[in-house]
């Protein structure tokens, strides 16, 4: 599948996986974000960091240096200011709505008990501030009530709104068929071109119009008008028709066609500028301009005779001449390349094996250019053991009065664990050079054992060491 | 690079005696038991009337030669050993040694060189291939 993927796009199945992949969770945070400041403010970074991209490219350096700073501090701002808006989005009621599912936050709102409960409390004159939510959370900008979480009715909505009620004078939040919250206190505006007439509760209504995408009905206690703010517009509502419209529209319970067409077509058009930055986005990280770099890589032996054993080989390690895109060869880890070399055809002794292409394992997009060494000797064979006298190395020059007549190791011989080729024709093992030089009288002295050829190793790892013990005469006093 | 020499020494014929085994066995029944037995192995600068001189384990270069010298008593038959000659655990010369009853004593030597300094070893094996004897020594400068 990957040849076929590979032959008709010149992409790998991974680059398609990975363009999907992407696209679709972008796809996802704009649809979880959306109408929120924290997709403006993303937006926002990601014009920044074209800017910074372009400043770099004509050598503006303070510039780019400003801009990264920019985008680096908006990110900590996102986190800091907008964490009520990012945790009302994250705190989703079902894994399916967040991977899955499209919000549409008051669908489900009752608008006609609504209207009815507006009017009901219009003709009472009964003063009522009720607030529907959309997308951008009111944590931040309202000073939180009394948790209600009643289902939504006329007379409940009348009651809560009633005079001695000790909850009245705030504001009721409506979130789908739940009251959710009352007593509300919201923020109030300054605007100074409101009219006269206008109270406390439309200065609310207006105040937190202005900070989120709520939309608050007003029902005025001395006059009894009702009036509805949305994006900072006041309009005042004479007719019920209207009020269910405005409803409507606010809670995108619009199920005409045109409204479903044109809901549609906006999460088509988001969809394919999310598949088309993902794959600008892919296809400049995987086909931008061609980097070079080398990497040391251990190699890997796969054994599959777990009786044989490597006792040397000439490379440990092979150096790869790797290519890709700046993007990727910078981001390239070692550890993330693997050589694995397999000992299947090895037979005991020296093997020549070839490093090849396919012994390379790489990140996808990076290729590799050259292999150095591309042949590696391995020195495989059955390990065996076998005990090995030790005689001592000496070294220098005794005076020509002395004679050495004897020298002993203790102990007189050590196992060591070896290639079965190499101990089959070793019987000895030397200790590292002793020198003559100085020595006058018998004694002792401590040698280390010289480990030769590399291949062999101790049995016993501890017992390196040898006591040697010689004995000196003079030369006229030696018997024949 | 170097001169092996192999040499013998013929001793008196009344050594048979000395072996009480060879009188009561007869000769081909047990062939190790027959085999000659060594009394004296030995690393010596010189020789001289048949004898070693300055047994020793380390030889200078500059002694030019450096002989193993052996005795074995008794020996039961004509029979051949062999002196085994290794620098470092590489066979440098195998020396074929015939000896004849009733006890025998043979040398080899080796003529050194400045390339031969370092650990060496002789072996002594019978006809059979049995190591009798190993004998370690060193060349220094």
């Amino acid at each position: 599948m990957g040849q076929f993927f590979y032959h008709f796009f010149g992409i790998g199945w991974q680059g398609f996986l990975d363009i999907a992949l992407n696209s679709y969770i972008l796809f996802r945070l704009y649809v979880l974000f959306r109408g929120t400041n924290v997709l403006r403010v993303l937006f926002a970074m990601g014009v920044l960091w074209v800017l910074r991209q372009v400043a770099v490219s004509m050598g503006l350096v303070v510039t780019s240096w400003a801009m990264q700073g920019v985008i680096a501090g908006a990110a900590l701002v996102i986190i800091i200011v907008f964490r009520n808006e990012i945790s009302s989005v994250l705190q989703t009621k079902d894994l399916k709505s967040f991977f899955w599912g499209i919000p549409r936050y008051q669908r489900k709102t009752p608008v006609g008990i609504i209207v009815e409960s507006v009017y009901e409390l219009a003709r009472k004159k009964i003063g009522a501030l009720i607030v529907l939510p959309l997308n951008r959370g009111l944590e931040s900008v309202v000073q939180k009530g009394i948790v209600w979480q009643g289902k939504l009715s006329k007379e409940m909505l009348v009651s809560i709104f009633w005079e001695d009620n000790p909850v009245h004078d705030g504001a009721a939040v409506i979130q789908g068929d739940r009251i959710t919250d009352v007593g509300v206190i919201l923020p109030l505006s300054k605007r100074t071109d409101l009219p006269s007439y206008f109270g406390t509760r439309h200065r609310a209504a207006v105040g937190l119009t202005e900070q989120t995408d709520a939309l608050v009905i007003v029902v005025s206690e001395e006059r009894g008008k009702i009036t509805l703010v949305k994006d900072n517009q006041i309009y005042d509502i004479n007719d019920s028709a209207v009020l269910e419209k405005l409803l409507i529209k606010h809670a995108g319970s619009d199920t005409s066609a045109a409204g479903v067409k044109k809901h549609t077509r906006e999460l088509a058009v988001a969809a394919a500028i999310c598949l088309i930055c993902v794959t600008g986005l892919w296809f400049s990280f995987s086909r931008g301009m061609e980097t070079l770099a080398t990497q040391d890589i251990p190699v890997e032996f796969i054994k599959s005779d777990q009786n044989m054993e490597i006792f040397s080989s000439t490379a440990s390690n092979v150096r790869l001449l790797l290519s890709g895109s700046r993007p990727l060869i910078r981001s390239l880890q070692p550890d993330r390349i693997t050589v694995k070399l397999s000992l299947t055809n090895t037979v005991p002794g020296v093997n020549k094996l070839a490093v090849s292409r396919n012994d390379v394992t790489l990140p996808p997009g990076i290729v590799v250019k050259n292999i150095d060494p591309s042949l590696i000797e391995v020195f495989v064979d059955v390990p065996v053991k076998k005990a090995l006298s030790i005689q001592p190395f000496w070294t220098g020059q005794i005076s020509p009065d002395l004679i050495m007549t004897r020298a002993v190791t203790s102990p007189a011989t050590v196992s060591v664990i070896g290639p079965h080729q190499v101990l089959t024709n070793m019987e000895t093992l030397f200790t590292e050079p002793l020198f003559l030089d100085g020595i006058t009288a018998s004694g002792s002295m401590s040698a280390q054992i010289a480990l030769h050829p590399a291949t062999i190793r101790l049995e016993d790892q501890k017992t390196d060491r040898v006591q040697v013990k010689y004995t000196i005469q003079n030369r006229g006093a030696v018997s024949p | 690079m170097l001169l092996f020499l192999p040499a013998a020494v013929f001793f008196g014929p009344d050594a048979r005696a000395q072996n009480p085994l060879s009188d009561d066995l007869p000769s081909g029944e047990h062939p190790l038991l027959l085999q000659p037995v060594l009394v004296q192995a030995v690393m010596c600068e010189a020789i001289e009337r048949f004898k070693p001189v300055n047994n020793a384990v380390v030889f200078s270069i500059s002694l030019g030669r450096v002989f193993c010298f052996t005795a074995f008593d008794p020996v039961h038959q004509e029979t051949i050993v062999y002196h085994r000659w290794y620098r470092q655990d590489r066979l440098i010369s195998n020396a074929k040694l015939v000896l004849n009853p009733p006890k025998w004593s043979s040398f080899s030597s080796m003529q050194l060189r400045e390339a031969d300094k370092g650990p060496w070893r002789v072996e002594v094996v019978d006809s059979q291939e049995n190591l009798m004897e190993t004998l370690r020594f060193s060349i220094v400068d």
